[in-house]
């Protein structure tokens, strides 16, 4: 179990010395995960989703960003091209966060982009990516939002462009540009690439950010994580390319930034990435940093699109 | 009550117009040239000094010295952004010089940091000096969120 709790994480940067150390933990942390649910107590759940939603990075767009905001209540507002989408609320308050959601309806949210009344979620909530994540760690982190308070705080309305004010262009747009399927590892790949594979494109959906999108929002899939702009930030590319991208940085160097946010120049980010690092990717265990690290260093090298 | 002070005579340093004793003829450009000289270094020590704490290299005792380095820079950075060093490519924001206590304020908690660092560093204990130098990293971030352009 402890393999998976960010539990002393804090104190981490002390590390074990040899790789196949490092592969032996990486490979039991992926023979864990494939153990049946049943296998774990109910606070082993709780415990599990604890960690998932910070990997999920739900925390960073679930909680508003004021400095006395209640975490997961909701209220983070996202600038885009189609107008403000605001974060909603889910704490397990009955009224106006997800306490009277079921199994199926967190899962079909997570998978499928449907809300509860069978309404289509805009792809500002990232089930475009969560759709590749197991249904034992939805579970999991709907678990471990159902032990905390409920916070009774109602969810903001989008404030969308006329075309977008409708649901229906949502469902729309799903129709076109979005299939519901898990996860499948790549048996040409390792257990670490794998795992890595799972915490970038699908919890952790890095691409989101990382990767342009198209005018009516679809992500170009032949410039994944070549970078972006949102707002007025310029998101960086993260693939191998050596001078547009990250392909100087060593495993060790990207696995650091995603702790402590060193740039391998010494230099700190003050960019949205902070958030990131500590909402989620701080908070996960230096095997699953070394993962995505792994995963993110095997990237193929893509140029930057022109600005 | 003496930080208090300090932070105090900071902000005064900040807030008046070019406060080196340095030569009658440093100019604008040369205060802002500095600083971000100052800055360098200080990145320098910072990618020498994590990789000793990531265990890539050994520490044969270099680390108290990256340590002292970084200590004297972030000290630096208390005059380093006299009032009208705001020129040519520069990227600290105008709001240090709106708010000049505040920034000192952001400032002494990486000299903090740093000092604790060299303190660490000279114990060689591997968790102090994680602990520490993810400290330095946190006062850096503390200001380059607020007071520096942003990509």
């Amino acid at each position: 179990m402890s393999a998976w709790v960010a539990g002393d994480v804090t104190t981490a940067i002390v590390y074990p010395t040899r790789l196949r150390n490092l592969l032996k933990a990486a490979t039991l942390l992926a023979a864990f995960s494939m153990l049946p649910q049943a296998a774990l107590s109910q606070d082993d759940i709780v415990e599990r989703g604890r960690y998932l939603t910070y990997a999920g990075g739900c925390i960073s767009c679930h909680t508003e960003d004021v400095d006395d905001a209640v975490p997961l209540t909701g209220g983070r507002a996202m600038e885009t091209p189609f107008g403000t989408f605001y974060s909603p609320n889910i704490t397990p308050d009955r009224q106006t966060g997800i306490g009277a959601w079921s199994d199926e309806d967190f899962v079909n949210a997570l998978h499928d982009g449907i809300s509860p009344d069978g309404e289509h979620y805009f792809p500002s909530f990232p089930f475009t990516s969560y759709t590749g994540a197991s249904r034992e760690d939805m579970l999991a982190i709907k678990a471990y939002l159902f032990s905390l308070p409920p916070v009774s705080k109602e969810s903001r309305d989008h404030d969308l462009a006329w075309y977008m004010s409708s649901r229906i262009a949502a469902g729309a747009w799903k129709a076109l540009n979005f299939e519901s399927a898990r996860f499948v590892p790549n048996p040409d790949q390792d257990e670490q690439w794998n795992r890595g594979a799972y915490l970038v494109r699908h919890l952790g959906h890095c691409g989101e950010c990382h990767s342009p999108r198209s005018t009516t929002g679809v992500i170009d899939a032949d410039l994944e994580m070549a970078g972006s702009v949102l707002g007025d930030e310029k998101i960086p590319n993260i693939t191998s390319h050596r001078t547009d991208g990250i392909g100087r940085w060593s495993a060790s160097d990207i696995e650091y930034f995603l702790d402590i946010g060193m740039l391998p120049d010494g230099d700190f980010t003050g960019s949205s990435m902070v958030d990131v690092i500590e909402d989620n990717t701080s908070k996960l265990t230096r095997e699953d940093r070394l993962a995505i690290a792994a995963y993110i260093k095997a990237l193929p090298a893509l140029e930057s699109e022109e600005d | 009550m003496q930080r208090k002070t300090t932070g105090a005579i900071s902000a005064l340093v900040i807030s008046s117009a070019l406060s080196f004793h340095a030569f009658a003829d440093t100019t604008p450009e040369d205060a802002k040239d500095y600083r971000s000289a100052v800055m360098t270094s200080l990145r320098g020590h910072i990618g020498a000094a994590s990789m000793i704490a990531r265990g890539l290299v050994e520490n044969d005792g270099h680390l108290v010295d990256h340590a002292k380095g970084l200590d004297a820079g972030a000290k630096e950075l208390s005059r380093v952004f006299p009032k009208g060093s705001n020129v040519g490519e520069t990227e600290a924001l105008p709001l240090i010089w709106e708010e000049p206590e505040a920034f000192a304020e952001a400032v002494e908690k990486l000299q903090d940091a740093t000092a604790a660092f060299v303190v660490a560093a000279e114990s060689g204990d591997g968790e102090a000096i994680s602990a520490a130098f993810r400290n330095v990293g946190m006062g850096c971030r503390g200001c380059h969120d607020r007071y520096r352009v942003s990509d």
